[in-house]
């Protein structure tokens, strides 16, 4: 009915109108148009028919009224939102240098953050995935005896038995016993198996390991039966049904697999591959309390007192330890004077979830973390994330001058202050999930670096829905964090002051401003001086005098392989010149090798414990103190030449002198029990050394450990490693033709070899480790402050254009322009390094108090230290102040 | 005519059941039928219906979709799964209503 030309008016007329809005304008139009038609089959004329109807809606005002209603009955909240998004993203993009340096800084530190508290989850979660976690204890001993103080994880033999019996509270108890690695073979090639340990019948009871084949009750029973992971299962037996079949250690122990466990995950203490049957053991059941060769774990019952238990222990030791003792003592012998000279025999309960990150006993399955660094590696994360957000505080408000102008006129348009609050942190929050997005991907990339740093095995838990959970809160918290003095500082400003030009901000009103960068240069200066002590404390170590010579030296481990072959391998390698020497011992001046201790006295003096030194014996051949590079202070080494050499001894210094001889040490005599401690110690049989030499002091443990004292004397049957000291050079040629000897005396043997300065390394790989992701986070740390320095100087420059241009065409040099605009900051770094230099040297001594031997922190490192950041701060400086001293006053000032 | 201020609480109610009843339909069709169901008694302003159809769009009760017809666009509601359930809802909130103010009120209800 309508023809085109008056539909065409219709929109014209409403549109001229006012009726303009998206969603609401072709509706109108359509429902004007159908009244319309209605009222012209009532046979009215168009433009009257269109008239009667515009009538019904009110003429103009009506119409725009139902605009209005009709948008704003729209979900308004969400308008909102979209607008401020809209806004924001305008913004960002319009500044992309400034949104450019806060997203990089933010996403780095935000995946440093990531990287860190992944980190920390997985050091926390240790052993807490076994049920009953709560409720299983390890024994830790305490001994003090002889002079030496020992903390440890091993407990005498009976004592697990003991504990179970006595006390209704402990639901099962087992012992660990470790004899080091094991050759494996299945019919003919021997491998060696690491992680290997003899154990008690009950550990399926106190670990519940989910077992997949076999009866885990029954499955560790009888001698020579066997549990193995599934790992050694997929080894030995691939593709087979590995139950029931047979392994043969050591070439000597036919062992039977009756169970076959889960591999133990990552975060667990211990990961046993083979586990024995306790029952094969001879020396297990042994009723000798004071010989302690046991790792002991108790599972309590539930609701069972751990203190209650730890407060009646001391009665068993009192009942079943003292009275042994006594008999190994003399007759003289009281509980009451024994203590008074200082000895000590405590055995205690730690929690199994506290062994990882608080325990560090000797005899500890594999090297545990310290929760302190876990705190410290917390810290570190927090600061840098902080440092991130600093530098986007700094930059939102110090651009303030620049966005000025845009909320006065915001505010005088109508804006209340918590839509620009709103409007702020929207811009923030936005930057901060980009940032978290970056974050998260550049995480991924660094993980495997990380990873090999650290020796851990981390990864993002991508399928875990938490974590996207966790990473939504953590973006929005992070926005808010970083956007709310800003946010508040700006909404704040009066709209009249600022368009009439009266608000001068920018830099001057900068104090707070200018803490954090203070904040940001003291933490960077603070790591900056912990890297370099950590540092410098490692060369320390590497360079110390040992006491013995650590490189050059090849490390043949299992001599127990060649059987009887051992000395005609060791005189068949030296033939080749390039073997300066050999020797064949398993007693070595590095830790992780053959340890053991008995006490003896000075022959001449009454067997009593206060006359009982503690030595370490090491049972050496006569190339050992040559062939190891110790120097003999007196007397003389080990020669065939002295058939007497069979009953002397070499001590160290250190033994020297806790011994006391009366005389002349060279030619003195020690004396000891005759006994194996295993069974029974005779107090009638003694055995007599005499001491033909000493030796300088050597470092044998980690140098966080006083040299204690050691005695050598000459092996019957020497064995365990045979090391080899080469001529430098040629390494790898020396190692084959020293493998190709092994291959004939020891075929079927598997060949593994070491070096003593790796091994020697190895006891600080945790402070190499320490050092290494120190020195990165330091310098992630700098790098991300700079950025933000880097963004400010440059914006200070572009502020000050005029007055550079100013200061120029009077007659300023360039040097005195880079100098005005660098002053401010250096005196902010000055005051940095002022706050940094005392908490720096309160933190490196704590680090440093662990150490016996530990190197001088002089005034020289704090300097270095301090210039080394002044520098980086004003190089980053100095590029941007010297662009806008050099730039040529005619462009800045032709615009005015 | 009724009074509008009678009107206004019941405005989504009618819109909801008028849609359930003739499925999709465009605005003015909306205002005529209810015109025609009242015999003339109730008419529904465009100041009111916009709104009310938009709000109701907004939160998911009500979708749309649109034909050109010349150089007109014309927009069709129709009600989505959710609008279907609101409808019975406000139906029978509104009979009980009307029990409720016949028992206040002291009248028998036809």
């Amino acid at each position: 009915m309508l023809t085109d030309d008056h539909i065409t008016y219709i929109i014209k007329d409403l549109n001229y109108r006012g009726i303009v809005a998206e969603g609401i304008q072709d509706e109108l139009i359509d429902h004007v148009c159908t009244a319309v038609e209605a009222e012209m089959r009532k046979e009215k004329r168009f433009i009257d028919a269109y008239h009667t109807v515009l009538k019904r809606f009110g003429h103009t005002g009506g119409l725009r009224e139902i605009q209005k209603q009709t948008l704003q009955s729209e979900n308004k909240p969400k308008n909102m939102i979209k607008n401020y998004f809209t806004v924001a993203l305008r913004n960002l993009r319009k500044h992309s240098f400034y949104t450019f340096i806060n997203v990089a800084g933010l996403s780095l530190g935000i995946s440093i953050c990531f990287i860190i508290v992944l980190f920390v989850r997985h050091e926390l979660s240790y052993d807490r995935h076994f049920a009953n976690a709560d409720r299983i204890y390890r024994v830790h001993s305490e001994l003090k005896f002889g002079g030496n103080h020992y903390n440890m994880t091993y407990a005498p033999a009976p004592m697990a038995a003991q504990l179970a019996q006595d006390y209704p509270e402990v639901a099962a108890a087992i012992r660990f016993r470790e004899r080091g690695s094991y050759l494996v073979k299945r019919t003919t090639e021997n491998i060696r198996e690491d992680r290997v340990i003899w154990a008690d019948k009950d550990f399926f009871k106190v670990f519940q390991v989910p077992v997949l084949a076999g009866d885990p009750a029954k499955a560790l029973t009888e001698p020579n039966a066997i549990a193995i992971s599934q790992r050694i299962a997929e080894k030995y037996f691939p593709g087979e049904e590995a139950l029931g079949q047979t392994l043969i250690l050591d070439d000597k122990i036919n062992a039977k697999i009756t169970a076959i466990y889960q591999n133990l995950p990552s975060n667990t203490h211990f990961h046993f591959d083979i586990l024995i049957a306790m029952e094969g053991l001879d020396e297990a059941k042994s009723p000798v309390w004071l010989s302690n060769n046991f790792q002991t774990y108790v599972l309590l019952n539930e609701g069972a007192s751990v203190s209650q238990l730890n407060a009646k222990i001391p009665a068993l030791i009192t009942k079943h330890m003292i009275p042994q003792l006594a008999d190994a003592l003399g007759p003289d012998f009281t509980l009451e004077k024994f203590t008074a000279e200082g000895n000590l025999f405590a055995y205690t309960l730690e929690p199994l979830t506290d062994i990882h990150l608080k325990s560090a006993l000797s005899g500890e399955f594999e090297p545990n973390f310290d929760i302190t660094y876990v705190y410290l590696f917390g810290a570190v994360a927090a600061f840098i994330l902080l440092i991130a957000c600093v530098n986007f505080m700094n930059l939102s408000t110090a651009r303030s001058a620049n966005r000025a102008k845009e909320v006065g006129m915001r505010k005088v348009m109508g804006s209340m202050r918590s839509h620009l609050i709103r409007q702020f942190l929207m811009e923030s929050i936005l930057l901060s999930m980009v940032s978290f997005v970056l974050a998260t991907v550049l995480a991924y990339l660094l993980l495997p670096v990380f990873n090999s740093l650290a020796s851990r095995e981390l990864s993002i838990p991508f399928s875990n829905p938490n974590l996207y959970a966790v990473i939504a809160i953590a973006a929005v918290f992070i926005g808010m964090l970083a956007g709310i003095y800003p946010s508040f500082f700006l909404s704040a400003f009066k709209p009249v002051s600022v368009l009439k030009g009266n608000v001068a901000l920018g830099m001057k009103s900068g104090f707070i401003r200018s803490s954090l960068v203070v904040f940001q240069f003291t933490i960077s200066i603070i790591l900056v001086i912990g890297t370099m002590a950590v540092f410098r404390q490692l060369n320390y170590i590497q360079n110390k005098k040992l006491g013995f010579n650590k490189d050059q030296v090849i490390m043949i481990d299992d001599a127990y392989a060649l059987g009887d072959n051992k000395q005609a391998f060791k005189e068949m390698v030296k033939q080749d010149p390039r073997i300066l020497n050999a020797t064949i011992s398993g007693y070595l001046p590095v830790s992780g090798t053959w340890r053991s201790d008995t006490p003896w006295w000075a022959e001449g003096k009454e067997a009593k414990a206060e006359n009982m030194v503690s030595m370490q014996n090491w049972a050496v051949d006569y190339d050992y103190i040559t062939t190891m590079g110790m120097t003999v202070k007196e007397g003389r080494g080990f020669s065939p030449e002295f058939p007497s050499d069979s009953t002397a001894v070499i001590l160290n210094e250190a033994a020297a002198l806790a011994l006391n001889f009366n005389g002349e040490v060279v030619g003195s005599r020690i004396q000891t029990f005759d006994a194996d401690y295993v069974t029974e110690v005779d107090r009638n049989k003694l055995q007599t050394l005499t001491v033909v030499g000493v030796v300088e002091n050597f470092h044998f443990e980690s140098l966080r450990q006083n040299v204690s004292p050691v005695m050598m004397f000459l092996a019957k049957r020497p064995g365990g490693i045979i090391s080899f000291r080469i001529q430098a050079g040629n390494t790898q040629e020396i190692v084959t033709n020293i493998e190709k000897k092994w291959k004939e005396l020891a075929p079927g043997q598997p060949f593994t070899y070491y070096f003593l300065d790796e091994r020697f390394n190895n006891m600080y790989a945790s402070e190499t480790r320490l050092s290494k992701v120190f020195g990165i986070f330091t310098g992630l740390a700098i790098l991300i402050a700079c950025l933000g320095l880097f963004a400010l100087t440059s914006f200070t420059a572009e502020q000050r254009t005029k007055e550079i241009g100013i200061r120029k065409v009077l007659g300023a040099s360039v040097s005195s322009i880079v100098l005005l605009l660098s002053k401010e900051f250096g005196k902010l770094i000055a005051i940095a390094f002022v706050l940094a230099a005392p908490a720096a040297w309160y933190g490196v001594n704590w680090w440093l108090k662990d150490y016996t031997y530990k190197t001088e922190i002089g005034i020289g490192l704090f300097l270095f230290a301090g210039i080394a950041a002044f520098v980086v701060a004003w190089v980053t400086m100095s590029f941007q102040s010297f662009r806008a001293a050099t730039s040529n006053p005619v462009d800045s000032l032709k615009s005015e | 005519m009724h009074s509008p201020e009678l009107l206004k609480g019941t405005l989504q109610t009618i819109v909801l059941k008028v849609l359930k009843d003739h499925g999709r339909m465009y605005g003015y069709e909306i205002t005529q039928r209810v015109k025609e169901l009242s015999d003339d008694r109730i008419l529904l302003t465009e100041g009111a219906l916009y709104p009310t159809l938009h709000k109701l769009e907004a939160e998911g009760m009500l979708r749309t979709e649109t034909e050109t017809i010349g150089k007109r666009v014309r927009k069709y509601y129709s009600l989505t799964p959710q609008g279907r359930s609101l409808v019975k809802e406000r139906v029978s909130e509104f009979v009980a209503f009307i029990k409720t103010m016949g028992n206040v009120l002291q009248v028998e209800l036809g």
